[in-house]
């Protein structure tokens, strides 16, 4: 009964934290930060528990499965992990804001909504939690009115519109097939025609690659990543997106099954190649734009979308190591972007509501934890040796080069460039560099913002030096799709050629800084100056007056920025500006004169009189 | 190497480094500057003896003043003397900031620049010409083997007066003191 | 175990004496070049003497700690570079005793391109600390210098790979070895290899990240005596790696130590010889030239391994 206790716990809990918002507000933060990590517990004890639950026995003659198996497992505690720690920095970030009730309810029905959705065993009640989930994570866009309104009616669109095909797709299954359950459903289609297929494929498809906001779906991420709330947009980039890609696991290798996966397209225009070329253009070209923006929150969302690249490239392979590092690299991408956007949050929070890049910097001594974590989450975006991002992309990028597809594997590591610059200009100037006159006074940030930053923080180090743990866990998710074994041990891979391991990697890095520190202390002692004691030719440097981190890549955005025009986005705006005159067009229909309805109805019945005398209908 | 500096080498090798690793700050006030490019390129080679142009004064250890100092420079100047690290040797080059040289009776120029910043070593000339240079850096050498280029061991001793100086000209210099004294009283009967 | 422990303790030796000397060699040649006499080989070691009992000042514990991961960095990425040897049986060649590179079972190339990151993002942080404006400019200009030059690095790195069809250096080596050297067999990228090698190891044309006489010295501006010396030696050990790493991947290592040294000194002064008769380019014509010459020759290489595999 596990699964359903914890759908109940979720969805009550949303209920009850908004009542008793009304009652009052310390009561309502206890009970939504106690629930919350409730739910990680109860999670958590679920391990090794697999089972499957009816819930609704009959629904229009279907039975309403809940399931629990590691997959499920593996993507629910991500979840609830990262929505306790929102949850707990909100306490402080949503302290006295007029929409906090309705934040923590909100927060736990989309977590209830994502956990139904990894937990359902067949695919209404996938479709029913979907749904749920895309609604209110739309209200908690829109939350802060003005610019969000615009962003979650952004998302809301384009989610719909996955919905849709989605349902397209769900009734196809039911009329071809006559179940929805998973198991049913995977086994009806090994029999069935590759139309049939590629129409479940395309469909489904369309829906998750809208939630994952892969490109060319993407559109609907920088606006709404941005204009949530902090700890929300920590959820909706760090586990809210990845529900996408646990859509496309389930689609592609439990409902389609790898072996017809493989099989799908002809020649060189296969269903894989189209997907993981997708994949490389998400990669590239989201992550250049994120170079050249200048609102934190913004460069975060880009960003993001071309982690999901990275994640789908490895997907669409179908091989036991790019499964591994698909996987992998979504818990590391939940860790590491959630960990940002709390940052920015815990900054914006301290700071006054300020986010532009331009508009900041030097408060690294200000704020030396978040800090620390941040840059510690940086490093696993760009997946440095020793976070947890380095395996992932190791894993990735050598499928890539082994399986013979370089260019692939190119626009996977030119990504990596990418998100060294996007991170450095990120920490630069936020953090580092010099601390403007009206930000002297920034004091560090509050418990309850620097314990989930701290934590997550804990967690890319521990997965970067240990990373057989998750390592583990992933590749029995495979092994059950019928994917190749590993040889996985704690400290990385043992196969025999290209192995890695980080252990050899960990010890090196410390001996070597050790020996480095040891060189460094054979030295005359330094003098501690302030950080104002710059050397600028004799003179101070201004302070205040100018800011040196303006436009901080400009030779690079004079060059690219003409390319990097987002023509999915003009497109989506042009097909909107189209649909609008259409229906403009039926307005005029309406003149607003009662002649012109009058002459309607007299050329109506003069019709209908027509039709009668020619064709004698009645 | 020559053979009997191999001795030397081994009994001290900080103050052998400090010799033959001259890095310079050229703080080209005036027309001084026009000498260097000859001292430091092809025709005189100043790095065969280890004196290379550093751009900053944390990297450097020998400041050489090259021009007359005008008021606004000196400002320049103290700052950056006090931004480079001990050890460090000064080195006016010029007649201008021995005495003001042509400038002598300029109401803006500085005539003893040696009020302000302690200086090693002057080189006299209007211009010096670049062997003038070398035989400066040999002189200099001679100094530090005896441990006489202590203008910055002056500075941190005298730094009250130094400071005093330095105000009376600028009233408020915009950074705080180097060397902050020793006790209260002390800086009261400054 | 014994030999791998000395192993780990030779390599970084080899790479730090090996370090200092190219700096001194290089001041030495370009300095001849310029038609000077030019300092003495050891000119390096007086400087590092004289920086480390230097007074220094420090703008805090990430200004340290940048200049300490740097030198960890470097060193770190010298234990997964094959410095010489060979996997061949004892007596096939003169003087070769089993290869030289204690790391080689961990990660191989793609390990190696992360960890050559680790120095530049390492001073980047601790010149960040500082509040130095022309710090920042450098900065700015070291990461897109190492993008432009990144992409027809990555393009020959990834040719050479799909061309021996694995990811480990030792491996790569001991191909070239038991037949031709990667220079003839991948000869494009070799050339692009080459003309990127001075953006990569920031002498000129491509030194305007620590152009001292437009940014005073760039990210460098605020470090002095000991943290200066250390990233003189880190600089050094950098370069070191570079070299060494086109040496493996193109000139077939080495059979053993002192063949390597040779190839990588070889290798060095011709880069130095282009490097000493060029002036520095702006950053916009670093990023235009390393994304047109370089990456169609790497590229066109690419194209052709991949057809004829």
């Amino acid at each position: 009964m596990l699964p359903t206790t914890i759908l109940i716990v979720a969805f009550g809990s949303a209920g009850f934290v908004y009542l008793a918002g009304r009652v009052h507000a310390r009561v309502r933060d206890t009970l939504a930060v106690l629930s919350s990590l409730v739910l990680v517990g109860l999670i958590g004890l679920g391990y090794g528990a697999w089972r499957e639950v009816v819930y609704v026995p009959d629904f229009l003659g279907l039975e309403l499965v809940l399931r629990l198996n590691l997959l499920a497992w593996f993507f629910a505690i991500t979840v609830a992990a990262v929505v306790s720690l929102s949850t707990i920095f909100s306490l402080s970030y949503m302290r006295r804001k007029e929409s906090a009730n309705f934040h923590y309810s909100a927060t736990l029905a989309v977590e209830g909504a994502m956990l139904g959705t990894v937990f359902a065993g067949d695919l209404l009640s996938f479709f029913i939690f979907w749904e749920i989930m895309s609604w209110s994570a739309y209200l908690l866009i829109s939350c802060n009115r003005g610019r969000a309104l615009e962003a979650g009616l952004k998302y809301i669109i384009m989610s719909l519109v996955g919905s849709c095909a989605m349902l397209i797709g769900l009734l196809a299954m039911y009329s071809g097939l006559g179940v929805l359950s998973i198991p049913l459903v995977a086994e009806g289609m090994q029999a069935a025609s590759p139309g049939f297929v590629l129409l479940v494929l395309l469909t489904f498809g369309l829906g998750f690659g809208i939630k994952s906001a892969m490109v060319p779906l993407h559109t609907w991420l920088p606006d709404a990543h941005s204009e949530a709330a902090s700890p929300f947009s920590a959820v909706l980039s760090g586990v809210l997106i990845k529900m996408g890609i646990y859509g496309f696991v389930l689609l592609m290798y439990v409902v389609v099954g790898l072996k017809l996966l493989l099989g799908v397209g002809a020649g060189w225009l296969t269903f894989r190649h189209i997907l993981c070329w997708l994949g490389a253009i998400t990669v590239v070209v989201p992550t250049f734009i994120a170079v050249l923006q200048s609102d934190a929150k913004r460069l975060l969302a880009w960003s993001s979308i071309g982690q999901i690249g990275y994640i789908i490239l490895g997907l669409s392979f179908g091989t036991s190591l790019a499964f591994a590092g698909a996987i992998f690299h979504a818990l590391n991408h939940a860790l590491c972007k959630s960990l940002l956007f709390l940052a920015v949050g815990a900054v914006e929070h301290n700071t006054g509501g300020v986010r532009d890049l331009n508009d900041l910097g030097g408060l690294a001594k200000r704020m030396p934890v978040t800090f620390a974590c941040a840059l510690l989450a940086g490093l696993g975006l760009i997946g440095i040796p020793l976070t947890s991002g380095f395996v992932p992309k190791w894993l990735i990028y050598r499928s890539l080069i082994e399986d013979g597809y370089p260019f692939l594997a190119l626009a996977a590591l030119i990504g990596t460039w990418g998100a060294i610059l996007y991170v450095y200009k990120l920490l630069h100037n936020i953090f580092l560099g010099q601390l403007p006159e009206k930000h002297r006074e920034v004091r560090r940030a509050p418990l309850s913002m620097r314990i989930p930053i701290l934590l997550l923080g804990l967690g890319i180090l521990v997965f970067g030096v240990v990373p057989g743990i998750p390592l583990r866990a992933v590749q029995d998710i495979g092994h059950t799709f019928g994917l190749a074994q590993l040889k996985v041990t704690l400290w990385g891979l043992g196969s025999e050629a290209g192995a890695l391991n980080m252990l050899n990697i960990c010890l090196a890095v410390v001996i070597a800084f050790a020996a480095a520190f040891l060189l460094l202390r054979l030295g005359a002692k330094g003098r501690a100056v302030d950080q104002e004691d710059s050397y600028a030719a004799g003179s101070a440097v201004p302070v205040g007056r100018y800011h040196y981190t303006v436009d901080f890549y400009g030779p690079l955005s004079r060059m690219i920025s003409p390319y990097l025009r987002d023509r999915a986005d003009e497109f989506y705006y042009w097909l909107a500006a189209r649909g609008r005159e259409i229906a403009d067009l039926t307005r005029k229909v309406y003149t607003g004169y009662a002649g012109t309805y009058v002459l309607y109805i007299v050329s109506f019945l003069a019709a209908l009189i027509f039709l009668q005398l020619v064709w004698h209908i009645w | 190497m020559d053979r009997n500096q191999l001795a030397k080498w081994l009994k001290s090798p900080v103050e052998m480094a400090n010799k033959y690793s001259l890095h310079a700050v050229y703080f080209c006030t005036g027309c001084g500057i026009i000498e260097i490019p000859p001292v430091i390129t092809a025709r005189w080679d100043a790095e065969r003896f280890g004196i290379k142009a550093v751009a900053t004064p944390r990297q450097g250890n020998l400041f050489m003043i090259t021009g007359y100092v005008s008021l606004k420079t000196l400002k320049a100047i103290i700052r950056t003397y006090e931004q480079m690290p001990d050890p460090k040797y000064t080195v006016a080059f010029g007649s201008c900031p021995i005495n003001g040289g042509m400038y002598w009776d300029s109401y803006n120029t500085i005539k003893h620049l040696d009020k302000y910043i302690p200086i090693d070593g002057w080189i006299a000339g209007c211009m010096p010409r670049p062997e003038a240079v070398f035989i400066g850096v040999t002189h200099l050498w001679t100094l530090i083997d005896k441990g006489k280029a202590d203008g910055y061991i002056r500075y941190s001793k005298n730094y009250a007066s130094y400071r005093r100086n330095q105000e009376m000209l600028f009233g408020d210099l915009g950074w705080p003191p180097l060397y902050p004294s020793e006790s209260p009283a002390e800086e009261a009967r400054a | 175990m014994v030999t791998r422990i000395i192993h780990i303790v030779l390599s970084p030796l080899i790479a730090l004496v090996v370090a200092v000397f190219l700096l001194g060699l290089s001041r030495i040649v370009i300095a001849r070049i310029h038609r000077r006499y030019g300092p003495p080989i050891y000119q390096p070691i007086i400087d590092i003497i004289r920086l480390m009992n230097q007074q220094s000042i420090s703008h805090g514990t990430l200004f340290e700690l940048g200049v300490v991961l740097a030198l960890a960095g470097s060193i770190v990425t010298v234990l997964f570079i094959p410095l010489g040897g060979t996997n061949a049986p004892p007596g096939s060649y003169p003087l070769a005793h089993g290869l030289l590179c204690p790391l080689s079972s961990s990660g191989g190339l793609l390990v190696v391109i992360y960890l050559m990151l680790f120095g530049p993002v390492s001073i980047a942080l601790g010149a960040g600390a500082s509040e130095n404006p022309n710090a920042s400019i450098g900065v700015s200009r070291k990461m897109l210098l190492a993008l432009a030059y990144e992409v027809p690095f990555l393009l020959v790195i990834l040719a050479i790979m799909s061309h021996y069809g694995t990811i480990s250096i030792a491996e790569i080596v001991s191909r070239q070895q038991d037949s031709a050297w990667g220079v003839f067999s991948v000869p494009l990228s070799a050339v692009a290899a080459f003309l990127i090698l001075p953006a990569m190891l920031g002498i000129r044309p491509f030194d305007l990240v620590g152009a001292p006489q437009e940014i005073a010295s760039g990210p460098l501006a605020e470090y002095g005596g000991r943290y200066l010396a250390l990233l003189t030696i880190q600089n050094g050990i950098q370069v070191f790696v570079v070299i060494a790493l086109f040496v493996n991947l193109f000139l077939g290592g080495g059979v053993n130590v002192i063949t390597f040294l040779l190839k990588v000194f070889a290798v060095f002064l011709a880069a130095e010889l282009v490097s000493a008769v060029l002036p520095r380019v702006r950053i916009e014509n670093a990023l235009r030239f390393c994304w047109t010459w370089p990456t169609g020759l790497a590229l066109a290489q690419m194209i052709i391994t991949v057809v004829s595999r």
